[in-house]
């Protein structure tokens, strides 16, 4: 899958890009910011989305609701774990920081399955 | 209390001398529902007096209309609304909170309290809407036949402490979120470590290391309650490990800037990894090998931000060449650093030593703060 790593820490950004491409996916991105982000999730084909919720200060909802009307399915990653997230997004899935690889993989295979 | 009954003064109930005691003998009573003092029920007169030497905010909220007559205490409690408060009746005076007094005055005059704990309530004291919250308390007070005649209110205003709370429940949150931010930094640190070295030593130290940089970069936005920090101070913080005893091999130099949270972690542990490099193939893996470290901001040619221009240029070292493989560092600074700072980094294997060039911009290399919600 072809998989928009949203991440604004760099050492982090790194972490999940390899924890995707060792999946064996396609890394678009990492985007570190909001504009980037939103840049990329409006152009660019994308199977999934990996979503950092604050991008520098700034709220990465911005980028699911662009990704929503696109229909592309995406999850959340967060050091505040479902905390973070906000309406419409309470239900949405999401991964607490540090990441659990397992937990990422049966994730993006679920996505993959549907 | 002094009473005075041959003076002929009808306030002479009052018994205090301050601010509020000379408005409510100024005021024309009459106009009230409650009627000139000489027509006032022993209670009314009672209650002021007493209300009068409190030094907590009190009001009182007379017959159905609630004619209101309040302390000092009160009067600096009630801001901009003062002395219009005074006579009149309580759900014009607070026209903003006229319901919420409303119910005050149907259960008070039923004889019945009332008690509030950080009741937050929108109040008009300075001429803008302005979030208060109060401890506010209420009950009835009877006449002669024991029916109440009127409420009184007590006022403690809680805003400054709920403030307080809600601030700390923040940094809290925001604590608990850097912490886990920050174990995914070295969860990042751990894993990627492993993947480029030989040795468990090499990767003892070289992970170990790496958490200081990070740790030492903390160190910087600490002291600047992580709202950025000076370029030159982070820099300084990054390299000081690398530089050889007895001889500066490592200069910096460049005007003073601020840069972002995001950017001074990022550029600090790129120079981490520059100088890492360069202690153990570069400059500084010589007896004369220097460093120089620069930048520049300088107009752009094409919109109104500025450029920002970082160079490492090493000389003097053992001749260079490119490495076979791309490791932790050279991916860090040449991947996902000019990803972060939204600019373009390269590096050149020249005979003479290593150079790295990083171009970026004011604006992304001023990040905002990292306190705000989520991530």
């Amino acid at each position: 899958m072809k998989i928009l790593v949203v991440e604004d820490e760099m050492l982090v950004a790194m972490l999940i890009e390899d924890l995707v491409s060792d999946l064996g996916h396609q890394i678009v991105g990492p985007a570190m910011r909001l504009e980037t982000a939103l840049e990329l999730a409006e152009t660019i084909d994308l199977d999934f989305a990996i979503l950092d919720i604050n991008l520098a200060g700034k709220q990465s909802f911005p980028v699911a609701h662009r990704l929503t009307e696109r229909g592309i399915p995406f999850m959340f990653a967060s050091g505040y774990g479902a905390a973070g997230l906000m309406e419409p997004y309470l239900a949405a899935p999401i991964v607490q920081k540090p990441f659990d690889a397992k937990a990422v993989a049966s994730m993006l295979a679920k996505v993959g399955m549907e | 209390m002094h009473t005075q009954p041959d003076s002929g003064d009808p306030f002479g109930f009052l018994g205090h001398s301050g601010e509020m005691a000379s408005l409510i003998r100024g005021f024309d009573w009459s106009k009230t529902t409650l009627g000139a003092v000489e027509t006032w029920p022993a209670c009314v007169k009672f209650t002021t007096a007493m209300l009068l030497q409190s030094p907590v905010p009190i009001v009182t909220l007379w017959g159905e209309a609630g004619v209101m007559i309040y302390n000092d205490a009160y009067s600096a409690f009630a801001g901009f609304r003062h002395p219009q408060l005074l006579g009149a009746n309580v759900r014009e005076g607070w026209p903003e909170v006229a319901d919420f007094n409303d119910h005050v005055m149907k259960v008070g005059l039923a004889g019945n309290t009332l008690a509030y704990s950080d009741q937050e309530l929108t109040l008009y004291r300075k001429g803008t809407p302005e979030q208060v919250w109060m401890d506010l308390y209420y009950s009835p007070v009877p006449d002669e036949t024991g029916k109440a005649a009127g409420v009184i209110a007590m006022v403690v205003e809680t805003t400054e402490r709920v403030r307080a709370e809600k601030h700390q429940k923040m940094l809290i949150n925001e604590l608990n979120h850097r912490v886990k931010n920050t174990l995914a930094s070295i969860q990042a640190i751990v894993s990627q470590t492993l993947r480029g070295v030989d040795t468990k030593e090499e990767a003892s130290a070289a992970i170990s290391q790496r958490i200081m940089a990070l740790s030492r970069a903390h160190d910087v936005l600490t002291d600047e309650n992580w709202d950025g920090a000076d370029l030159h101070t982070m820099a300084q913080y990054a390299l000081d490990a690398f530089q050889p005893a007895g001889r500066e091999a490592i200069s910096i130099e460049g005007p003073k800037i601020r840069v972002g949270p995001h950017a001074a972690l990022s550029i600090a542990l790129a120079l981490h990894e520059l100088a890492t490099n360069a202690s153990k193939y570069g400059a500084l893996s010589t007896r004369t090998g220097t460093v120089a470290i620069s930048w520049s901001i300088e107009p752009s040619q094409t919109d109104d931000d500025e450029v920002f221009k970082l160079s490492w240029e090493e000389q003097g070292g053992p001749l260079v060449r490119q490495p076979d493989r791309r490791g932790f560092g050279t991916r860090l600074i040449l991947g996902v650093l000019p990803q972060e700072l939204r600019g373009t980094a390269e590096i050149d294997y020249q005979p003479q030593g290593l150079r790295f060039v990083l171009r970026s911009s004011r604006v992304a290399v001023s990040d905002t703060p990292l306190v705000a919600q989520g991530g």
